[in-house]
């Protein structure tokens, strides 16, 4: 992918005024060579004596078209790293006819009239001198011109100005159009040829090789071009959905792959096919092709953004609709690296998988063999392969598979730590402070990401923590992978008194985290703020992110509980009830909410009571004391609760990774539904 | 290659090289232009650089009408001054490029390009006029021959392909009126 000067902002860097200088030699030395430093020679295509400039101009035009076109399908270049002058016909129609008239009455344009004066031409000096006096001329009449509509609304006023979109092609797709222009321009040459001859008898190069070759060049690549995949963006803005296209590649069964081609891909640990179960989240669990990803199809085309026309998609379900549906949208949708299983899941089996004993066919032993190396490897693990077996670990729901193997990062890292892994792809930052903090200044890399975006009202109850769908559609969109270790960053600036950025505000995105399963994730301790103090680097850019396909885990997390599962524990009092809030809202002196007061027999632990200077714990010794005073053992049944759920994340944080308390639950619902479910027992 | 088209003697009494075959200009014209796309990720273009230098010496004699105005003023503001655009630079290196392959082809020719029966200050009269409306509809247009009609229509740019064809319209339209300068 190559990345243009324009696409990085940087077309007023000196590189890039330097490229454009070296660019302006070869295009003045092209010119001068064409025979453009004559005035005479370019006006003599409006007296149809000397064809030159078409001749040169349309073979220049078709060349860097097709050589774009090529650039594009071919994904050298995005689209969007090649400025389009905006589309303004009245200002283009009327410039145009006022430039025609000055070209022809001068003989020359800008860029022939600086070859023409350095070819020492006094007329191209004096045009240069007009072309000047009618710039300033245009600057003077701005207002006028604004005024009868012929020059867009805030124009910047630059070649780079425009507000008007570019459009292409007329409508037409972009490969249709590319072949009309280039048939037309090479009628266009042979027609110059003939008239030269005609008018002035002195054809230069009449049927000439050059024009043979140049021709059936330009032919050949504007008919190969069809056979390439057209660039997507450009496809959008040229002529929408290509109706036809994906009709005929349906028609020619292009868009299917055969069970055996993908099981031979996938063994061969092909890294650049992404299977994708479209079945539900329970089919998906209990089977699926090894190396398959789960995406909801309503999901597809954000999750599969980063995949669009790079490599092969593969979508199975068990039959072929719900697919074949889904791979039409996505190729409306400029995706044109989407295939479908033939007979789904339900043929990769019968054709792959099906043990050879049981086949009503007898195979070649060759086939066999193949049989049983599938079998092997859908079925059974493979630990030949690692690299498939990374991906499907990856890709794999549950939540032990989804931790990188058993290396639970510690509970809390220092700042020196996470500078020495800065450049790590597999460390991602997540910073939950304010974003006008985050973009004033942040570590570099870091991701913003209020912990307010977790949670919101289910099932009636405010400020619950998000279903797993939603919380894995979250961290896809920032670019969350199973396999990579987080960091939350918290802030806890001492001076300002900062309320409501502390520690569990990290801590209630850790429990996001803990709901998917995500198991390697830890706590920068001190927050950004030690990190700053202890000198490391911010920076206030933005950070790229590429989006990933976050899985979502089958069962639901095994600490969440209920207002249900709390009251039973009243009853036998098999579980001790912790509540995080301020003391004064234990006792219910204080009161937010529906009723004051707590749960009966719960104990209080006030959260703050916890922390320390600057948002960190107590010492670690405090901590146990403290809590061996509250709690019989480490495995005595705890639940934690505050009023929403954000305090006693903290404590729950505590209890459980730091502490390493092993039965701890947390009633998200907490004091705030507690107290307004009626039916269920309060006391001060 | 003979071409009967070029003068025939230069200032240094040798004969100049031979033009290129258009085509094969042609080709070598369009890879210049996907390398300009390429790189800097925008076209050719040669009108913003006379355009920037009328700028440039309004602002010199007129600072605050030209800051003041709504189209040159844009320019004024950007922190990179008024010609210090990339455009100025490829401008500039046409004219220095044009002016090697001048020298290599010997065809340095100093003088007035105009038929023999028509007069030098008539001819210069029509360049300076006809300088004054290219110069104008370039900025109408946002572009040139090189900005629009190359640039724009390898992009396929409507707009850039209806400039392109009212070029035509415009120049054939007039072109009667102009004949006379080219009479020999």
């Amino acid at each position: 992918m190559i990345e243009t000067y324009f696409g990085a902002e940087q077309l007023d860097s000196p590189h890039a005024m330097l490229a454009a200088l070296v660019i302006g030699l070869a295009f003045g030395f092209v010119l001068e060579r064409a025979g453009f430093g004559s005035s005479r020679k370019l006006a003599g295509i409006f007296y149809l004596k000397d064809m030159t400039v078409l001749k040169v101009m349309f073979t220049a035009v078709i060349t860097a078209m097709l050589g774009l076109s090529y650039a594009f399908a071919l994904g050298w270049v995005a689209p969007d790293q090649v400025y389009a002058l905006p589309t303004v016909y009245p200002a283009q129609a009327i410039g145009g006819l006022l430039f025609g008239l000055g070209f022809v009455m001068s003989g020359w344009c800008p860029g022939t009239s600086a070859v023409g004066a350095a070819s020492g031409k006094l007329d191209a000096g004096v045009f240069l001198l007009g072309a000047v006096i009618g710039a300033v001329g245009f600057n003077e009449l701005f207002g006028v011109l604004r005024a009868i509509g012929l020059v867009p609304q805030a124009d910047q006023g630059g070649v780079l100005g425009g507000t008007s979109e570019a459009q292409i092609a007329f409508g037409l797709p972009r490969t249709l159009f590319a072949l009309l222009f280039t048939l037309m321009a090479v009628a266009a040459f042979h027609a110059a040829e003939w008239i030269e001859r005609r008018m002035a008898a002195s054809g230069s190069y009449p049927g000439g090789p050059v024009l043979k070759a140049v021709s059936i060049a330009m032919v050949v690549f504007a008919v190969v071009l069809f056979l390439l995949p057209e660039s997507a963006p450009l496809a959008d803005s040229a002529a929408g959905p290509d109706i036809a296209n994906l009709l005929q590649t349906i028609e020619a069964a292009q868009d299917h792959i055969e069970p055996e081609e993908l099981a031979d891909r996938l063994m061969a640990g092909a890294q650049d096919v992404v299977v994708v179960d479209v079945r539900s989240p329970a089919e998906y669990a209990a089977f699926h092709i090894r190396g398959a990803i789960h995406v909801s199809l309503p999901d597809l085309p954000k999750a599969l953004e980063p995949h669009k026309n790079r490599g092969t998609i593969v979508l199975y379900s068990n039959g072929m609709t719900h697919p074949a549906q889904a791979r039409d949208l996505l190729a409306l949708l400029g995706f044109h690296n989407v295939y479908l299983l033939t007979d789904g899941l339900a043929g990769f089996v019968e054709r792959c998988l099906k043990p050879v004993s049981l086949r009503d066919e007898p195979l070649s032993e060759q086939q066999a063999v193949k049989v049983r190396a599938w079998r092997a490897f859908f079925l059974g693990g493979d630990p030949a392969r690692p690299e498939v077996a990374r991906k499907a670990a990856e890709s794999s729901p549950t939540p032990q598979a989804t931790a990188r193997t058993g290396e639970r990062l510690p509970a809390l890292v220092d700042p020196s730590w996470l500078a020495a892994r800065l450049n790590d792809p597999n460390v991602k930052i997540i910073d939950v402070r304010t974003q006008p903090r985050y973009s004033t200044s942040h570590i570099p890399n870091a991701i913003c990401l209020s912990p307010e975006s977790v949670r919101g009202p289910i099932g009636g109850v405010p400020s619950m923590l998000l279903p797993a769908d939603l919380l894995a559609r979250l961290l896809s969109n920032i670019g969350i992978r199973p396999t990579d270790a987080v960091v939350l960053v918290y802030g806890n600036d001492p001076e300002n008194g900062e309320l409501g950025n502390g520690l569990r505000d990290a801590t209630l995105l850790g429990m996001a985290l803990e709901r998917l399963g995500h198991r390697d994730w830890a706590i920068l301790d001190g927050g950004f703020w030690r990190w700053v103090s202890e000198g490391h680097p911010v920076t206030a850019a933005l950070t790229k992110i590429e989006p990933s396909v976050y899985p979502v885990p089958p069962q639901p997390d095994d600490f969440t509980v209920d207002a249900q599962y709390v009251a039973a524990r009243l009853e036998d009092r098999s579980a001790l009830i912790l509540d995080a809030r301020p003391a004064d809202y234990f006792r219910g002196e204080k009161s937010d909410e529906a009723r004051p007061g707590h749960i009966p027999g719960a104990l209080n632990r006030p959260f703050k009571a916890d922390l320390g200077q600057g948002e960190r714990f107590n010492p670690l010794d405090e901590l146990e004391k403290a809590y061996q005073t509250l709690i019989p053992s480490k495995s005595n049944p705890v639940i934690v609760h505050c009023r929403t759920g954000h305090q006693a994340s903290q404590t729950f944080f505590l209890l459980r990774r730091v502490l390493g308390y092993t039965q701890v639950k947390w009633y998200d619902g907490g004091w705030a539904e507690w107290a307004a479910r009626f039916d269920l027992p309060a006391e001060k | 290659m003979n071409d009967t088209k070029n003068s025939g003697t230069t200032i240094d009494g040798g004969k100049p090289a031979a033009y290129w075959n258009p085509y094969a200009a042609g080709v070598l014209l369009g890879a210049t232009l996907l390398a300009s796309y390429l790189i800097l990720g925008a076209g050719l273009g040669a009108s913003a650089g006379p355009a920037r230098i009328g700028a440039f010496l309004e602002y010199c004699v007129l600072p605050q009408h030209v800051a003041k105005s709504e189209y040159f003023g844009a320019w004024v503001g950007s922190a990179q001054g008024l010609l210090s655009y990339y455009l100025v630079f490829m401008f500039a290196g046409t004219f220095v490029g044009g002016l090697v392959s001048a020298v290599l082809a010997r065809r340095i020719d100093p003088g007035v390009e105009r038929g023999k029966t028509f007069g030098t200050a008539p001819r210069l009269t029509l360049a300076l006029l006809g300088g004054v409306l290219v110069g104008f509809a370039s900025r109408l247009a946002n572009g040139c021959t090189s900005g629009q009609a190359l640039s724009g229509g390898a992009m396929l740019l409507n707009g850039s392909l209806v400039f392109m064809v009212c070029v035509f319209v415009g120049g054939y339209a007039a072109a009667w009126f102009f004949r006379r300068q080219w009479h020999d």
